[in-house]
């Protein structure tokens, strides 16, 4: 996992690019990552272009990131979901709780949309 | 006339992603096999055989189908290969194509026709050669048009080429909205639109919103959700709170609790998406799975008692065998002819020694007395082709309508009911239905108990 801070607007965007396969072998590294990349902005984004599978616990985990974003008054956007990621989210309904774009670029803008409009 | 439904493999790729290890004919649309609707269609036109040529084992097919006897029409099978063309398929079967005239069904899996219409006069008029509308070498007559046939009207009839699994589900989902009274589907149809099989378990909390199509054994668990559109096969659960909209799961799928199945195709623990043709296996047996027949712990441990009781059996009657067997051969009273069975094992067939013991002197009574013309048999018993006690055995050449276990003893026999006889049918199927451990013990006993009275053996 690779994580880096986007300080090109004026709110400070942790993106982190996820590797192929979240599964319940390596969520718990990312849920301790995460906790990590939250000391450093509350506002992540979740590139996926590179997540080809993920699990009902990799599912689980990034749920709980995102309410870990949410009780530190940041957010947590999912971005480039590939089509198999994209079918599982559908399928649990999981798809209605996180904001989805495109690709990392539209999903950094959309936080600054937000921080404009505050 | 006659009909030839020919198939090739190679062109249904995508099949497989659907419902791997099955030939494309007995894929279902709307819980019916493609090869129902043209063998529905040929009946139709007018067809009294059909042939079913196809370059893969037929064998699934050939199970389902059997010779034709539920549509009251001859079927039988061939093989091609991968590299025949049609000419070459009509030449090895110029047998069957010599006297009538053929309609071919080349590599077609669906064909839009509508139950109501009249196509015997239709076909009959037509000349040789392909049908107006459809593609070169795809549904074509041969032989000459019957003279007196007239045909006013061209009866509704096209032709749905299935490239992909979206053009499957596109088909499933037209005929679900469009064309439902067009064919004859499986299941209870009470009200238009919704169409239900047996053994249907619906919560009451569970919602059924029409057009739905709805398989055998199917558990919809409480607040779910099916429907709009959707196409539920045989042997699914959907599991508490979760929707079918859109979608068709497949024979023997779980669908997990509070899951969302939309404009979907879920076949076993594997999700698609026909719209973009993208699937997904899920390892994760809560949320999607596929539901497989397995041997209960009661059926289990009833066959382990069969075993065992076939084992003491083989140890007790070894040394009467191994002595009675030569004598009673060398005086005429012990002839054996081998005969194929059905096997208790699913699809499977099993020969069996079968013994005539004439009543003649001391020897032979004995022989009769401790069943040693089965005494073979018990070793089926060890490798699960029979019980000890069970339905008479069918042979292979007959038709079997219903299939139980077979039994080295049969429940008729016990019941001292004459053999082959519908009584003694009757009486196995009611104990093959309600049999259980103790039942069992008691009719084994009261099977070998008679048999001991009986004369000449069979």
């Amino acid at each position: 996992m690779i994580f880096q801070l986007d300080t090109s607007t004026d709110t400070t965007i942790g993106i982190a690019a996820l590797q192929v396969r979240i599964d319940a072998n390596n969520c718990g590294e990312l849920q301790k990552a995460f906790l990590n990349w939250l000391q450093q902005s509350a506002n992540i984004v979740f590139d996926c272009s590179s997540l080809d599978f993920i699990d009902s616990s990799g599912l689980g985990t990034i749920v709980s990131c995102l309410r870990k974003a949410l009780e530190h008054k940041g957010d947590l956007k999912l971005a480039a979901l590939g089509p198999k990621v994209s079918l599982i989210f559908e399928l649990t309904k999981a798809k209605q709780l996180f904001s989805i774009y495109p690709d990392a670029a539209s999903a950094v803008s959309s936080f600054n949309a937000i921080t404009a409009g505050q | 006339m006659k009909t030839i439904i020919i198939t090739k493999k190679l062109d249904y790729p995508w099949l497989h992603d659907i419902l791997p290890g099955h030939h494309p004919l007995l894929v279902p649309l709307c819980n019916k096999p493609f090869v129902e609707f043209l063998i529905d269609f040929s009946i139709l036109a007018g067809s009294t055989a059909i042939r079913i040529i196809s370059d893969e084992a037929v064998n699934d097919v050939e199970k389902f189908c059997e010779k034709g006897d539920r549509w009251g029409i001859d079927i039988s099978y061939a093989n091609s290969l991968p590299s025949d063309s049609l000419h070459k398929i009509l030449e090895k079967n110029s047998r069957f194509c010599s006297d009538q005239r053929i309609m071919i069904i080349n590599n077609i899996l669906f064909i839009h026709y509508n139950k109501n219409a009249d196509y015997r006069s239709y076909f009959a008029s037509l000349p040789s050669g392909d049908l107006p509308g459809f593609g070169k070498k795809t549904l074509s007559l041969t032989g000459s048009p019957i003279a007196s046939a007239n045909s006013r009207e061209t009866p509704p009839l096209s032709m749905v080429v299935l490239g992909s699994v979206g053009q499957y589900y596109q088909l499933a989902e037209d005929l679900l909205h469009n064309r439902l009274l067009h064919y004859v589907l499986p299941g209870y149809n009470n009200e238009a639109g919704c169409y239900i099989g047996r053994n249907v378990v619906i919560q009451k909390s569970a919602k059924i919103i029409k057009p739905v199509i709805i398989g055998n054994n199917v558990q919809i668990l409480a607040g779910s959700v099916i429907g709009p559109a959707a196409i539920i096969g045989n042997n699914v659960i959907v599991d508490r709170n979760s929707s079918v909209a859109s979608s068709i799961v497949m024979d023997n799928t779980f669908i997990g609790e509070e899951l969302e199945v939309e404009n979907k195709i879920a076949s076993g623990n594997v999700l698609i998406d026909p719209e973009s043709g993208h699937s997904l296996t899920m390892e994760d047996p809560h949320l999607l799975s596929s539901i497989s027949q397995t041997i209960g712990s009661a059926t289990l441990f009833l066959r382990i008692v069969h075993s065992c009781i076939a084992a003491s059996l083989i140890i007790i009657l070894l040394l009467p065998y191994l002595f009675l067997r030569p004598i009673l051969e060398s005086r005429g009273s012990w002839s054996t002819k081998q005969i194929l069975y059905y096997s208790a094992k699913p699809r499977c067939k099993v020969s069996l020694p079968v013994t005539t013991l004439r009543k003649k002197g001391l020897l032979s009574t004995l022989a009769i007395f401790f069943s040693l013309d089965r005494f073979l048999w018990l070793f089926k018993v060890l490798s699960g082709h029979l019980d000890i006690i069970g339905s008479r055995p069918i042979e292979v050449t007959q038709r079997s309508k219903t299939h139980h276990r077979p039994g080295v003893f049969n429940y008729a026999e016990a019941e001292d009911w004459p053999q082959n006889d519908i009584d003694s049918d009757i009486v196995n199927h009611y104990y093959a239905v309600h049999s259980n451990f103790f039942k069992d013990i008691a009719m084994i006993q009261k099977a070998l108990f008679n048999r001991i009275h009986q004369e000449d053996t069979v």
